[in-house]
């Protein structure tokens, strides 16, 4: 019975190695015709409710298909750095990166560009929300509070919270109430402080004011306390392999694509806010790198 | 004989001091003042919580979801348990140094090996999933193999040391027969071992349930990731429905792997030998349908893991790691050491703390939850609340263990503010509940005569424990107590990433940064801690032995 029984276990070792070895003649059967139709892959940073993100997500890549002839499929990520990576590894061929993200990737896909963005990204704003009777009504008040950002990648609910934070003479690092929370999407920021595990909190107006109209959020148990000034925020980012993968002239018909959008694509308007898309370039985030660099989360 | 037996005695009497001295001491890293601790809304939000917990979610699409990811859970443990067994039963082999006959070899042999088993397993499986991502991206071979090295490296060692122990006599008897050391290995050695690692590896099989649960930090589909998404939107009724299939999950692999280990231990057992087939049977068909599942069903190429892009990718990652064409390199520059020194010694109190707060939970439980202890067995009294607390004991230790620390931290950091105390909580919510199994275990197993009579002479329930009980099994709950230290070491990084201290949060915010040289540094401080852990922890067992 040993005997029988030492000889399962290499046939085990045997199964295993029989079912690699599958794998790897599917591989070779799917690269034989991987190039011909390449597929245009979208992504998109996860600062949302994930469900919303991918609804609207699709809607995008099939609006895309449409319009450019290309086969375009969202790819779902789970964190904002993974998305980086992602881009970087020229696997993800756009995607819809927060301004610090998108100089993140710029950073490591040097021929990268901003391309489009939605008019009010041009002048995006975060907004500072606690509960009602917190007696918190400036940044200064943030002193000894128990404080949460959203992503620690994110712009508009890490980065230039942060910024305006230390602007106001507040260091998250040491001056609240311990160290600052990162709760890793706007939705969950809003809904931890209403909630009351945190007492203040910093997100993206867009989302928020989302989250009001629908009704997601419970305005008498959470306000807005601070609007940020105006910054670059959100955009479409192409990587740099695109032209040569899909072809000359890609990038322009993409570009076009997004720049049609308009409110009748409902799933497209209700995801992002906005009726329209408008051209941006990679200049408008000399801003945005250079809080990075101070505030050293970038090098 | 006398005097070594009351030096030895004394040893353990001086070592519980000496551990309880650094638990205080690791205490006063906090300050201890409930508003300081605790979210201002902390307390709504354990209610919350609670609430969740007698009201899971379980409509139809929660169930039907929690069954898909259960099944997506299982099949990636299974998977990369299967690897692991293949890498640990070769470099198990190597590092035992049964097939090496001249000593210079062998020695050369077992420290390198050894050494590599050492690396693999001391560095946590979610760390070794987060560097693959990163340098082979997001494919199910890069949770398959950070499940199948540290689980590898453990299963390794101990089968190193299974065959290390082998008795010498029908060794010899095969060598001086002539066989060659191939026949001593496949005709001697691997016949007197196979039982126990098998047994060992289902043992473990539990542990990579959790683990494969948890690779969805990495972006994995499981039920890790359905728990994530619940938590991200708040919805604790649907996290604790997912956590309960955990839990039914964990509770079935137990059970299988119990069967299989008694049927392979059993040797006279006729009846066990059959359904030892059966099980041995099912493993290997529960292998072959994961893998045809992940390959069909996930898309996992394994030739796409050498394409040139991601051998362009690992290059990048691997060579910013080294700090290659960088200026100013993170770990070559003091104020970065200095501050994750300050790092180290915080995890390294996060540890103490946690493995102190399990200790204190599973000494104020334990007693109930001994099987001998609820039936009267022990100390001859039987009443009728003793096997209704033996069961809520023992659930209470299942759901416990079976929920991973990472889940526990997610959880907890809504509640008390971010820092040590909610890394420290979330590790003892979670190991206070093998300790409590396993110290209740050694008391099943303890002669039961003494306590027998000291109970027959008067002795009241307090004072059998004390002076009956307690001295018989101390050194063994000694020595599990360290040996959950080295794990907790291990996995205090992983905590960290949800915001409970430690050089885990610094870990999490280089990765997002892309700072490959400051990943490097902590890396290199996470593995001097364990490495002590483990050097701390092996030495002080062998003085309470």
């Amino acid at each position: 019975m040993k005997k029988w029984l030492s000889i399962l276990v290499l046939s085990i070792l045997a199964f295993s190695l029989a079912a690699c070895g599958q794998q790897e003649d599917k591989s070779k059967e799917e690269s034989k015709d991987a190039k011909t139709d390449e597929v245009f892959k979208i992504g998109a940073i996860p600062d949302q409710n994930a469900a919303d993100l991918e609804k609207g997500m699709t809607a995008v890549a099939d609006y895309l298909s449409e319009k450019t002839g290309l086969k375009v499929e969202f790819v779902p990520s789970v964190d904002y750095a993974a998305l980086v990576t992602g881009f970087q590894r020229g696997e993800i061929h756009m995607a819809w990166f927060g301004g610090l993200t998108s100089v993140q990737a710029r950073n490591l896909v040097p021929d990268a560009e901003s391309i489009v963005q939605r008019p009010r990204d041009a002048e995006f704003h975060s907004v500072f929300i606690t509960q009602p009777n917190s007696g918190i009504s400036k940044l200064e008040d943030l002193k000894g509070v128990p404080f949460t950002f959203g992503s620690e990648s994110s712009t508009s609910g890490h980065l230039m919270p942060r910024y305006f934070m230390t602007e106001a003479g507040i260091n998250p690092d040491e001056d609240l109430d311990g160290k600052p929370n990162y709760s890793g999407s706007h939705d969950a920021t809003y809904k931890l402080v209403e909630s009351g595990a945190f007492k203040a909190g910093a997100l993206n107006e867009a989302v928020w004011e989302a989250a009001v109209n629908e009704g997601k959020v419970d305005t008498s148990k959470v306000k807005v306390f601070y609007t940020t000034p105006a910054y670059f925020d959100y955009n479409w980012t192409i990587n740099s392999n695109v032209e040569e993968v899909f072809g000359k002239g890609t990038k322009q018909k993409v570009k076009e694509a997004l720049l049609s959008i308009t409110g009748d694509q409902k799933d497209i308007a209700d995801l992002f806010q906005t009726d329209s898309f408008v051209e941006t370039n990679n200049d408008n985030y000399k801003m945005i790198e250079k809080v990075a660099k101070d505030l050293k989360i970038i090098k | 004989m006398k005097l070594v037996s009351s030096l030895r005695l004394h040893n353990r009497f001086f070592l519980s001091l000496l551990l309880a001295a650094v638990f205080i001491w690791s205490l006063s890293s906090i300050e201890w003042n409930s508003k300081d601790l605790l979210h201002s809304g902390g307390g709504p939000t354990l209610l919350q919580i609670a609430e969740g917990l007698f009201q899971p979610d379980l409509s139809a699409d929660v169930l039907a979801k929690g069954f898909e990811s259960a099944w997506i859970t299982l099949a990636y443990a299974i998977a990369g348990m299967s690897l692991a067994i293949i890498y640990a039963f070769i470099v198990g082999i190597l590092a035992s140094g049964v097939i090496t006959s001249a000593k210079a070899a062998r020695i050369t042999n077992k420290v390198i090996f050894r050494g590599i088993l050492g690396f693999t397993r001391s560095i946590h499986e979610l760390i070794w999933a987060w560097l693959f991502v990163a340098a082979v991206g997001l494919s199910p071979f890069s949770a398959i193999f950070a499940l199948a090295i540290p689980y590898g490296g453990i299963l390794g060692r101990i089968f190193a040391d299974m065959l290390a122990d082998v008795p010498k006599e029908p060794i010899h008897a095969l060598k001086s027969a002539g066989a060659s050391k191939l026949q001593t290995l496949i005709y001697g050695y691997l016949p007197l071992v196979w039982a126990d690692f098998i047994s060992y590896t289902m043992y473990r099989f539990e542990c990579a349930i959790r683990s494969s649960a948890i690779m969805s930090f990495v972006g994995l589909g499981g039920l890790g990731y359905e728990i994530q998404l619940a938590l991200q939107d708040l919805r604790y009724d649907r996290v604790w429905a997912f956590v309960l299939f955990l839990v039914g999950l964990v509770i079935l692999v137990d059970f299988w792997s119990n069967v299989v280990r008694k049927s392979l231990t059993d040797h006279q057992a006729k009846s066990g030998l059959r359904s030892g087939w059966i099980s041995v049977g099912f493993a290997i068909l529960m292998i072959f349908v994961s893998w045809i599942f992940i390959v069909l069903n996930e898309n996992a190429h394994i030739f796409e893991l050498v394409s040139d892009q991601n051998i362009g990718a690992s290059k990048r990652f691997f060579g910013g790691m080294f700090g290659f064409n960088n200026e100013n390199p993170a770990f070559l520059d003091p104020s970065n050491w200095s501050n994750a020194f300050k790092l180290t010694l915080e995890t390294l109190e996060m540890s103490i703390m946690a493995i102190g707060f399990s200790t204190i939970a599973a000494f104020l439980t334990v007693i109930p939850a001994a099987r001998n202890m609820a039936n009267g067995q022990l100390t001859g009294n039987k009443k009728w609340y003793h096997s209704l607390m033996f069961w809520i004991v023992r659930v209470i230790y299942i759901f416990s263990r079976s929920v991973p620390e990472l889940v526990w931290a997610m959880m907890i950091i809504f509640i008390f503010k971010p820092g040590l105390l909610p890394g420290a909580i979330a590790l003892a919510l979670h190991n206070f509940g093998i300790l409590g199994k396993l110290w209740a275990e050694v008391i099943e197993d303890m002669d039961p005569r003494p306590i027998r009579n000291l109970a027959a002479a008067g002795a009241s329930k307090l004072e059998t424990f004390f002076y009956g009980i307690l001295p018989i099994v101390m050194p063994r709950f000694l020595t599990y107590i360290l040996y959950r230290w080295e794990v907790i070491m291990r996995t205090t990084i992983v905590v960290g990433f949800v915001g409970a201290g430690g050089l885990g949060m610094d870990f999490k915010l280089a990765m997002s940064y892309f700072d490959y040289t400051q990943i490097t540094l902590l890396l290199i401080c996470y593995m001097i801690l364990v490495i002590i852990a483990d050097f701390a922890s092996e030495s002080t067992r062998k003085a309470v032995k």
